[in-house]
C-alpha cells in the first residue's frame, strides 16, 4: 500500500539467469526460510485457527467445543456488536473529515510557503509518540474539572465540558485526540504528493491569473486524488483498529459510548474469556474491512488516470 | 446450568488437578529455601506487608516472600490469565466479589484442613468477616482487614455554611426529600455568586462548590455510592448472601434511591455525571470543588493527613430503616497449583495472625480484621491526630452493617449494572424501567 | 496578497503551537510539586518546581519519599520498562529487517516455482486486521509457555511482517540489475551478491523501514498488554497503563504519570533530532501500513 503501487511495476527479471532452473529454488528457500517460518506460525496457522475458533465455545481452560454457527447467530442479535460497529464507523468518519481537511490545509500551506524540515519534523512529533502517552496527556488536559482546557474555557467565561466522561462528547474527544496525533503525519504524506505535481502546471495557472485558492481547487486537489485515495484507505484501516486511546482514556465508557469494535473484541476475549465469540467478531471485521478496502481500491483505480 | 458448561467445568477441574499433580503436590516444609510470590492490588499497602514478610522470614528463614502489586483494573484479568497459563502467584489478595469464580473452577486451595490442624481461632476476627470466605463447606481465606463507609467533609466549608458538625451524627435521609442530609448538602452548595443551594436565586448552572460529589461508577455493589442509602431504604441485593442466585435490582426501593442521586444532580447539588472528572469524586475533592465525598475507611489516612484540605469524618445518614453501612474485607488466597502449599499456608496464617496485623495496625493503612489489632490501629490513628470513630461506631452498631453480594458472574453483573445506573444518573433512562430490565439480564446469567 | 501570506503563516504557527503545547504541558506538569498541582492550574510555569516526580518514576526515591512527594507510592521501575522497551524495539527491528530483506530479495531476484503465488499471499495478509490473528496467537504463545517472556513478546513480528517484505521487494525490484550481474560475472554467489551488493545499495530504504518499524514497535500496546505483564517483560506503554490504574480510589497521580509519559517521548525526540530529515523526506514513498 504505497505510492509505488500506483507507479508502473518494474518487471521481474531474475538476476542470476545463467544458473540452471531449479538451482535457485534451493537458494530461494534458504532466503525465504526465516520469513516463511514466521509467516506460517504467526499468520497462516492463527488465521486457520481463528476461523475454527469462531465456530467453537472456548474459555481457554477447557477444550474448544464445536457449536456450529451459534456465535454468528448471537452476533447478529447482539445490540452491543452493532453499536460497536456503528461507533467504529462514527469515529472513522470524524477522523477522516478532521484529519484530511486539516492535513490538506497544512500541506497546501507548506507547499506554497516553506520547505522547512524543522517544521515538518515538528508536525510529525505527535505521530511518533506512543498512543498510550498521547491518551494520558489528553486525559489530563481534558479532565472535566482540573484539566487545562476546562480551566481555560472557564477563565474565558465559557462553559466547561465533560469530554471523555460525557457519553455525547466522549467519541468526538477520542477522535479529536487521534486526529491531533496523526494530522501532521497525513499532512506530510499529502505534502509529498503535492511535490510530485510538476511546477509547470502551477506556472501555467499563474500566467492565467488564477489565485491561490482557485489554483488549489482547480489544480492541486484534482492532481492529488490518487495520493488522497491512498491516504483514505490507510486512514480507514487505521481508524477501524483504534484501541490504545480507548483503552487508556475511556475503557469503552461512559455507558458504552466508546466501545468500538476492537475494544469489544478485546473485552470479550480477555476479560470474559469468550474466545469463540471474539473470534467470530474478529472474522466479521476481516470481511467488513476486506469489502471496504476493495471498494476503496476500485475508487482509487478509477481516479488513477488523473496524474497521467 | 447447561450441559455444555458442566462439561467445560469438569474438563477445567481435570486440568487444574493435573497441573497440581505436575507441580509435585505439597512439598514438605523446610525442604530447602522457598520463595513465595505474593500479589496484591493496593500499592500503598506493599510497604506495610513488607514489614510482615520480613518478620515472617525471621521466624521461617527458609521462606522468603516476594511482594508485588498489580493495578485493580488489571488485577483479575491478569490473575485469570496467569491461572489459565499455570503461572499464578502462590498467594494472592482476594476479594469477595471475585473469589467465587476462582473457587468454582477449583483454582483456590481449600484451607479447611489447615485451619483445623493449626487451630486458628476464628473468633478473634471482626464479626461477619469469616463466613464470606466459605463456599460449599470449603474455606478459601482468613480475613485480613475490614472497612466501612463514611462521609468526609471539608471543615472550612461546613463552617462557612454555618452548619454544626455535631449535628452530623444525627442526620437522616429518605429518598423523597433527602432528610436533614440533603438539607446539609444544599447548604454546602455554593454558586459562583456566593448564593447557597438553600438561598433564593441559587444558580444551579454555575456551581462553584458542590455539596457532595458521590462516586457514580460503583457498579453492581455501590460500595462507596448508593449501597448504604438503598440498604437504609430496605433494599437487599439478593435472595441469599453469600451465594444467592436471584438478584433484586428491580426493587422499587433501589430505583427510588438512584432517583434521589439523579435528583441531586438535577438540583445542582452534585456534579453532573458527564461533567465529573472521569476519575471519580476524589479529583473534585482535591480541586476544592466539593464540600463532601463518601469514601471507605481505607482513605482515612490520606484524606485526614491532607495538608491542603481540612477534612473530617462523619457517619452516613440514617435511612428509613436505620443507618446501614456495607462492611467488607479482603483475604489472602492460595493458588491451587502452587508448588509450595505448606509454605504458602504458613504465610497466609501469618498475615491473618495478630503478630502481622499488629504491624499493619501501626501503619494505619487499613483496619485489621483481628479486633485487638483493630483497636491498636484506632489508637495509632488517634495518636496521629485522626478521628476515625464514625467508621468504628457504624461497624459496631446493632444491625448496622450488611455484606456486599458474593456470587458467581460478578464481572458480568458489574458491567450490566454500571451501564444501567449510569444511564439513569445521566438522565437518559428511567430508573423504574432501566433497573428491572438490567435485573432480568443479571438473573438470566444464573439460568 | 500580503494579508493572505500573513494569514497562512498564522495558521501554520497555530498548528505548531497546538502540536507542541500539549508536550510542554506534559513536562510542566511533570516538574510541578504534586501537592500544588491543583492550584495554579493556568500558570504556564511550574509554580513549585521539583524533580521529585522524575526521581519517583525512575525509582531513585523510596516509597515513603514518593508518597511524601504526593505520589500514590506506586513502585514502578521505569528504568526497567524503558530498557525493556528499547530492547524490544531493537531486537524486533534488527531481526525483522534482515529476515524480511532476505525474503524480499528472493521474491524480487530469484526464480522459483510459486513465487507469484507466495507474493500474493503476503499481499493478502496485509489486509488482515491484526486482531484476527491476535486471539489465536495469544493461545499459541500460551501453549508454548511463553506468556510473560521476552520470546513471547517478540515472537509474532520477529521474523516478518507482510508490510516489510512488500516494501523491500518493491525496492529491490527498482534497483538497477547491472551491478548485481557484474558481481555474478565476477563469480560471486547468491548470498554474497545479496550481502555485499544488494544490501549496501539499499541502505536508505532499509533505514527507512527500520525507523518505521521501530516507531511502531515503540508504540505497541495491545500485544505487550496481553503477553508482557510481568516486570521482566513489561514495556513502557503497558507500564503507563498500569500506573494510571494503580492509584488507590481512582486518584490519578498526574505528576508521576506525566513524568513517565515524558520518558516515553524523549527517545522519540532523539530519533527526530538524528533522523528528522530522513523521516520527513522519506514519507513520500513509503505510504505506511
Amino acid at each position: 500500500m504505497t505510492t509505488t503501487l500506483t507507479r508502473a511495476k518494474p518487471a521481474f527479471k531474475p538476476a542470476f539467469k545463467h544458473r540452471a532452473e531449479g538451482g535457485q529454488g534451493r537458494y530461494a528457500l534458504l532466503f525465504l526460510l526465516p520469513a516463511l517460518i514466521g509467516f506460517a506460525a504467526f499468520y497462516i496457522y492463527p488465521s486457520l485457527r481463528g476461523v475454527w475458533l469462531s465456530v467453537t465455545d472456548w474459555n481457554l481452560l477447557s477444550d474448544p467445543e464445536f457449536v456450529g454457527l451459534d456465535n454468528y447467530a448471537e452476533l447478529a442479535t447482539d445490540p452491543l456488536f452493532w453499536k460497536a460497529l456503528l461507533l467504529t464507523g462514527y469515529n472513522t468518519v470524524l477522523n477522516l473529515v478532521g484529519q484530511i481537511t486539516l492535513a490538506l490545509l497544512l500541506a497546501a500551506l507548506m507547499h506554497r510557503l516553506t520547505k522547512s524540515v524543522v517544521l515538518r519534523a515538528t508536525l510529525l512529533l505527535p505521530w511518533l509518540v506512543p498512543n498510550v502517552a498521547t491518551a494520558l496527556l489528553w486525559l489530563w488536559l481534558l479532565d472535566a474539572n482540573l484539566g487545562f482546557v476546562n480551566q481555560l474555557l472557564s477563565a474565558m467565561g465559557l462553559s466547561t465540558h465533560g469530554f471523555f466522561n460525557s457519553p455525547a462528547e466522549a467519541m468526538p474527544s477520542v477522535a479529536a485526540v487521534t486526529t491531533w496525533a496523526s494530522v501532521g503525519y497525513v499532512a506530510l504524506l499529502l505534502y509529498a504528493g503535492m511535490l510530485q505535481i510538476p511546477a509547470s502546471v502551477y506556472e501555467a495557472a499563474a500566467m492565467d491569473g488564477a489565485g491561490e485558492i482557485r489554483t488549489f481547487f482547480r489544480i492541486t486537489l484534482p492532481l492529488l486524488r490518487p495520493v488522497l485515495a491512498l491516504v483514505l484507505v490507510v486512514s480507514v484501516i487505521g481508524c477501524f483498529q483504534i484501541f490504545d486511546t480507548i483503552a487508556v482514556a475511556t475503557e469503552g465508557g461512559p455507558v458504552n459510548a466508546t466501545k468500538v469494535i476492537y475494544y469489544y473484541i478485546y473485552q470479550e476475549a480477555f476479560t470474559h474469556f469468550r474466545m469463540g465469540y471474539a473470534a467470530a467478531m474478529a472474522l466479521s471485521l476481516v470481511l467488513i474491512l476486506g469489502v471496504l478496502t476493495y471498494v476503496q481500491m476500485r475508487l482509487m483505480r478509477a481516479s488513477d488516470s488523473d496524474l497521467g | 446450568m447447561s450441559s455444555k458448561k458442566t462439561r467445560a467445568l469438569l474438563a477445567l477441574a481435570g486440568l487444574v488437578t493435573a497441573t497440581a499433580a505436575c507441580g509435585g503436590g505439597g512439598t514438605e516444609a523446610g525442604a530447602g529455601p522457598v520463595e513465595l510470590d505474593y500479589v496484591m492490588w493496593v500499592d500503598s499497602q506493599v510497604p506495610a506487608y513488607k514489614q510482615c514478610a520480613d518478620a515472617f522470614t525471621k521466624k521461617n528463614p527458609n521462606i522468603t516472600v516476594k511482594l508485588s502489586s498489580v493495578a485493580w483494573a488489571q488485577y483479575w484479568q491478569n490473575l485469570t490469565t496467569q491461572v489459565v497459563s499455570g503461572t499464578a502467584p502462590d498467594v494472592f489478595r482476594n476479594s469477595v466479589a471475585y473469589y467465587p469464580q476462582f473457587a468454582k473452577n477449583n483454582q483456590l486451595l481449600d484451607l479447611t484442613e489447615y485451619v483445623e490442624r493449626d487451630k486458628v481461632d476464628l473468633g478473634q476476627y471482626q464479626k461477619g468477616l469469616t463466613d464470606v470466605w466459605v463456599r460449599d463447606g470449603k474455606r478459601y481465606g482468613l480475613p485480613l482487614d475490614w472497612d466501612t463507609i463514611g462521609v468526609f467533609y471539608n471543615k472550612d466549608q461546613v463552617q462557612k455554611a454555618g452548619l454544626d458538625p455535631a449535628d452530623f451524627a444525627q442526620w437522616t435521609w429518605n429518598p423523597q426529600d433527602g432528610g436533614t442530609f440533603e438539607k446539609a448538602i444544599a447548604a454546602l452548595t455554593v454558586d459562583d455568586k456566593g448564593r447557597r443551594g438553600t438561598d433564593p436565586g441559587f444558580d444551579k448552572e454555575h456551581v462553584a462548590v458542590y455539596g457532595i460529589a458521590p462516586d457514580y461508577n460503583t457498579g453492581a455493589l455501590g460500595q462507596t455510592g448508593w449501597a448504604a442509602f438503598a440498604a437504609g431504604n430496605g433494599f437487599k441485593y439478593l435472595d441469599k448472601n453469600p451465594f444467592g442466585t436471584k438478584y433484586f435490582y428491580d426493587d422499587p426501593k433501589l430505583a427510588e434511591t438512584i432517583d434521589w442521586f439523579a435528583g441531586l444532580i438535577k438540583k445542582g447539588y452534585a456534579p453532573a455525571y458527564d461533567k465529573q472528572s472521569a476519575l471519580g469524586g476524589d479529583a473534585v475533592l482535591q480541586g476544592g470543588k466539593t464540600a463532601m465525598v463518601m469514601a471507605g475507611s481505607w482513605m482515612a489516612k490520606p484524606y485526614l493527613d491532607n495538608k491542603t484540605l481540612n477534612l473530617a469524618v462523619a457517619p452516613l445518614p440514617a435511612g428509613p430503616q436505620g443507618r446501614k453501612t456495607p462492611i467488607n474485607g479482603v483475604s489472602d488466597a492460595i493458588y491451587a497449583g502452587t508448588k509450595h502449599k505448606e509454605e504458602a499456608w504458613q504465610w497466609v496464617k501469618f498475615t491473618a495472625s495478630a503478630e502481622c496485623q499488629d504491624l499493619i495496625a501501626a501503619t494505619t493503612e487499613v483496619l485489621p480484621a483481628i479486633t485487638t489489632a483493630s483497636e491498636k490501629a484506632l489508637a495509632a490513628h488517634e495518636a496521629a491526630g485522626r478521628d476515625v470513630k464514625p467508621f468504628v461506631e457504624e461497624a459496631q452498631a446493632a444491625d448496622g452493617t450488611f455484606l456486599l453480594p458474593v456470587t458467581d458472574n460478578a464481572d458480568k453483573i458489574n458491567e450490566i449494572m454500571d451501564t444501567a445506573i449510569s444511564s439513569v444518573l445521566l438522565g437518559t433512562a428511567d430508573a423504574k424501567t432501566a433497573l428491572p430490565q438490567a435485573n432480568t439480564e443479571v438473573n438470566a446469567l444464573f439460568q | 496578497m500580503r494579508a493572505g501570506r500573513i494569514a497562512a503563516w498564522t495558521v501554520l504557527g497555530l498548528a505548531v503551537l497546538v502540536t507542541v503545547f500539549p508536550f510542554y504541558w506534559m513536562v510542566r506538569t511533570a516538574l510541578t510539586d504534586a501537592h500544588h498541582l491543583f492550584s495554579d492550574n493556568l500558570s504556564l510555569w511550574p509554580q513549585h518546581f521539583t524533580l521529585a516526580n522524575f526521581k519517583r518514576v525512575l525509582g531513585l526515591s523510596t516509597v515513603a519519599e514518593a508518597q511524601a512527594a504526593g505520589g500514590s507510592g506506586a513502585s514502578l521501575d521505569f528504568v526497567l520498562y524503558l530498557r525493556n522497551s528499547i530492547v524490544y524495539t531493537a531486537v524486533v527491528v534488527a531481526v525483522q529487517t534482515l529476515s524480511c530483506a532476505m525474503a524480499a530479495y528472493a521474491l524480487a531476484r530469484l526464480r522459483f516455482r510459486g513465487r507469484e503465488v507466495l507474493f500474493s499471499v503476503f499481499v493478502a495478509a496485509l489486509m488482515v486486521p491484526p486482531i484476527f490473528t491476535l486471539l489465536p496467537n495469544f493461545a499459541l504463545v500460551r501453549n508454548l509457555g511463553l506468556l510473560n517472556t521476552f520470546a513471547g513478546l517478540v515472537a509474532p513480528i520477529l521474523l516478518m511482517t507482510p508490510f516489510t517484505v512488500f516494501f523491500l521487494r518493491q525496492f529491490f525490484l527498482s534497483l538497477p540489475r547491472e551491478v548485481e550481474e557484474a558481481a555474478v560475472i565476477d563469480g560471486a554467489g547468491v548470498w554474497s551478491v545479496f550481502w555485499r551488493v544488494a544490501l549496501p545499495m539499499s541502505r536508505g530504504p532499509l533505514l527507512t523501514i527500520a525507523i518505521i518499524n521501530g516507531v511502531y514497535a515503540w508504540k505497541d500496546y495491545l500485544w505487550p498488554l496481553l503477553v508482557g505483564q510481568d516486570e521482566g517483560s513489561r514495556v513502557l506503554t503497558v507500564a503507563l497503563g498500569v500506573f494510571l490504574q494503580q492509584s488507590p480510589n481512582a486518584r490519578p497521580d498526574w505528576t508521576g504519570l506525566m513524568a513517565g509519559s515524558t520518558l516515553s517521548v524523549i527517545p522519540v525526540l532523539l530519533l527526530l533530532l538524528v533522523f528528522g530529515r530522513r523521516l520527513a523526506n522519506s514519507l513520500n514513498f513509503t505510504g505506511i501500513k
